[in-house]
């Protein structure tokens, strides 16, 4: 096997359980995002464009719709004679086995696939977030600095600090500290959860955390508080551009709002930095005589007869003859027919709005008291002359004519 | 049928004089079609979908750009170990010449035919528009025990062919008389460029007609041999648009504007494969005013587009208008500029507040790369 210089483990066992019936039957990382794309292939796509082609995917939570979008790897370039994606789910060996109770426990279970490579540095990553980030120069850093752990930080407006993982660093970018979530934060740097380790000391780090009985196995709680009290290097890599965490269903339906808005500096068209992702063979969209569309992302397979504004369609979905979709999400293969109107929602995939039924609400409208997105699940039937209000999360077929 | 029993042989460069604007740096196998599209694309894939595995492509001349399009032919899934795609290029053995006709041409793939072991061989055009139920015509061959049979069309036959077949079919459908005409003819039973015959046959008839100085395969082989050979017609009632003419590749496009021809031509069940370039959704601004366009992924359009097809990354300015147009991956029309019946080849540039106007049958045609 040839060595190399990096490996990346990419955490996707999560569940997601914030955004709800979005993932009752996927991975979060394979939630849909942007029109064409999953939340998975910002960091499998990150990886390829920094130079990075041995990536390992720990899977755990509903793999068999992610496994499947991997596949080989082809997409992103990531089928290759040395290295490429692996998919990595929990197995048994000689002395039984276990699902990966924590982040850190999840790398210490492929402890031997890191080792066919015999890395210098592993990079951790996890399948939440929306950003496109070049690692190389990361681990580049890293490796300068002698650091045994790099850890990238954004930063947040202190008053948002609380809700993230924060770093209290010296002024030399060194860690100090690392609190989860702290009420009274000392710093505004928030990790990022993408960490380099040198192989040796995490590797080291992760077999004593294992011997721990009352260890959560986790980086956050465990590995990276026993490493600062043991005195070790950590330091943290700034990174200012665009950075989402999708975890919930209004910050998963802003992100791909934002593919909107000309403010944020979130380009998928760059040549130089392509987003890949897996796609089915569909013609191009196309926009009738009729429709009317603004401010929008439109992919293919789509067929516009209605209006749209401030809304993204996935693949393959049907805006019939007179319906509206504004600020909306509407994922692949959703249909919806005449006359019905769909505002501030995400409809999931393969889910038909039948004619006049009316989904969501506009919070200038219904005032912002009880308001947020509904959400509508995937595979649902909403009957004609329906009504769904703001904020509420279908997981069942609605009766025509029913409000709810 | 076994997935090795049909091998495909795909004529790269068919008619390629006739879209000369669109040919002079590409085979007609390669030429854009259709938003996202090469015409090669409907070829290999309504093979691919028949679960032919096995497919040559004859190539004469221009055809760097159909390599890079086809390239290994993962996209069609032709990757294989077993098979695959293979470009058969000339002067590929000594004996092979840049070809004339269609049966010099079987000559310089001779090898290819010799190895590729199937029981049958399609010979596929490359300038054919359709989607083809090829396993019923493989069925309708094998069960009337046809020597050969050609896939046609009834309906107004294209114009400037030289080669195209115009079929007298008896009740049975076997072919009874087969003429040609260089003008189109309305309501005819017309050829369109695909024909099913065994191997062997194939073999016997192209080693027969070389050594008698025979060239076209339909003209100096089939149609004197109706009476000899039992020749099939298989009839493809759907869409289909055989490129004659600039005028008639316009129009073909501007059909996929059509409701039922779209369904017809992308049926979901034969998906039409291409290579894919993984660019970001279709971007609509505030104010872009879009009717009636069949529009790729990776465009930008912040102006007004009306009747058009626009490929993968064309970006339309604030203030432009596009209407009745083609435009080809990655033409930029800039602000206010006014565009009327125009053809853009791939990555032209139309100067803000630039007015060109065509014709529905002489468009305006921006050569590739060209900066208005």
């Amino acid at each position: 096997m040839n060595s190399k210089k990096c490996v990346a483990m990419l955490l996707a066992g999560g569940q997601g359980s914030r955004l709800g019936v979005l993932t009752s039957k996927i991975a979060k990382p394979a939630v849909p995002y942007g029109g064409k794309y999953r939340i998975i292939d910002f960091p499998l796509s990150n990886c390829v464009n920094s130079g990075i082609d041995t990536v390992g995917i720990l899977t755990q939570y509903k793999p068999l719709e992610l496994n499947d979008y991997i596949g080989s790897g082809k997409p992103w370039d990531l089928d290759r004679l040395s290295g490429g994606v692996h998919v990595l789910p929990p197995y048994q060996g000689q002395q039984g086995g276990d699902w990966y109770k924590g982040t850190a426990n999840a790398i210490y279970q492929n402890l031997e696939f890191i080792e066919r490579y015999s890395p210098k540095y592993v990079l951790i990553l996890s399948g939440d977030h929306i950003y496109k980030m070049d690692y190389s120069k990361m681990i580049n850093e890293h490796a300068k600095s002698g650091a045994a752990c790099t850890i990238a930080v954004l930063e947040v407006p202190i008053d948002e600090a609380s809700r993230f993982g924060i770093m209290n660093t010296r002024e030399d970018g060194t860690i100090y500290e690392f609190e989860e979530k702290p009420k009274n934060p000392k710093s505004n740097l928030a990790s990022m959860g993408i960490y380099v380790f040198n192989w040796d000391v995490l590797k080291k780090y992760l077999t004593e955390d294992e011997a721990k009985k009352d260890s959560s196995n986790d980086f956050g709680k465990d590995v990276i508080p026993a490493m600062l009290a043991a005195d070790e290097l950590l330091r943290v890599y700034r990174f200012n551009d665009y950075w989402k965490d999708v975890g919930t269903v209004d910050s998963l339906w802003e992100a791909n709002l934002d593919l909107l808005n000309p403010k944020i500096d979130l380009n998928l068209s760059d040549h130089n930095w392509r987003i890949y992702s897996r796609t089915t063979a569909m013609p191009p969209q196309y926009i009738s005589e009729n429709a009317s569309v603004e401010n929008s992302l439109v992919t293919d397979g789509c067929e516009v007869c209605g209006k749209l504004d401030y809304s993204v369609l996935f693949e393959n979905v049907t805006v019939e003859d007179g319906a509206a979709v504004e600020y909306s999400l509407v994922m692949p293969g959703a249909v919806i027919k005449k006359g019905a109107q769909v505002r501030y929602s995400i409809v999931s995939e393969n889910t038909v709005i039948e004619e006049n039924a009316v989904v969501g609400a506009d919070p200038a409208v219904v005032g912002a008291d009880g308001w947020g997105i509904t959400v509508i699940g995937a595979g649902l039937k909403v009957g004609k002359g329906a009504k769904i209000g703001p904020k509420k999360m279908l997981t069942e077929d609605v009766k025509e004519g029913e409000v709810i | 049928m076994r997935t090795s029993a049909v091998a495909g042989i795909v004529f790269a460069n068919s008619n390629d004089n006739l879209l000369n604007r669109l040919t002079s740096l590409r085979s007609m196998a390669s030429v854009p079609f259709g938003g996202r599209y090469r015409l090669v694309d409907f070829a290999l894939s309504n093979l691919v979908n028949a679960g032919i595995a096995n497919i040559g492509i004859i190539t004469k001349e221009n055809y760097h750009s159909l390599m890079d399009h086809v390239g290994s032919g993962v996209y069609w899934d032709l990757d294989r170990k077993n098979g695959g795609l293979y470009l058969l290029p000339p002067y590929a053995t000594s004996e092979a010449k840049r070809y004339i006709g269609t049966v010099d041409a079987l000559i310089g793939a001779q090898n290819y035919i010799n190895r590729c072991g199937s029981d049958y061989i399609i010979l596929y055009n490359s300038d054919t528009v359709a989607n083809v139920d090829i396993p019923a015509a493989i069925e309708s061959h094998v069960a009337n025990q046809a020597d050969v049979t050609v896939v046609y069309h009834k309906g107004g036959s294209p114009k400037n062919h030289k080669e195209t077949m115009l079929l007298e079919l008896s009740d049975n459908n076997r072919i009874s008389k087969i003429t040609f005409n260089t003008e189109s003819q309305a309501d005819v039973n017309y050829d369109i460029g695909i024909t099913v015959l065994s191997r062997e046959l194939l073999k016997k008839l192209v080693a027969e007609g070389y050594e008698n100085d025979a060239r076209s395969l339909n003209r100096d082989i089939f149609a004197k041999a109706t009476g000899q050979l039992k020749i099939y017609g298989f009839e493809h009632k759907g869409f289909v648009a055989v490129m004659d003419s600039m005028s008639s590749y316009y129009r073909a496009n501007m059909d996929l504007l059509k409701s039922d021809i779209r369904k017809d031509l992308f049926d979901k069940k034969r998906p039409v494969f291409t290579k894919t370039r993984d660019d970001m959704p279709t971007r609509y601004g505030t104010k872009s005013n879009v009717k009636n366009s069949f529009i790729a992924d990776g465009c930008i359009i912040d102006g007004t587009v009306k009747n058009s097809i626009l490929f993968r990354g064309v970006r339309v300015e604030k203030g432009a208008v596009v209407e009745n147009c083609i435009l080809m991956q990655e033409t930029a029309v800039e602000k206010k500029a006014n565009l009327k019946n125009v053809i853009s080849d791939k990555n032209a540039v139309i100067g803000a507040d630039m007015v060109l106007n065509g014709t529905e049958n002489n468009c305006f045609f921006i050569e590739k790369n060209q900066i208005l």
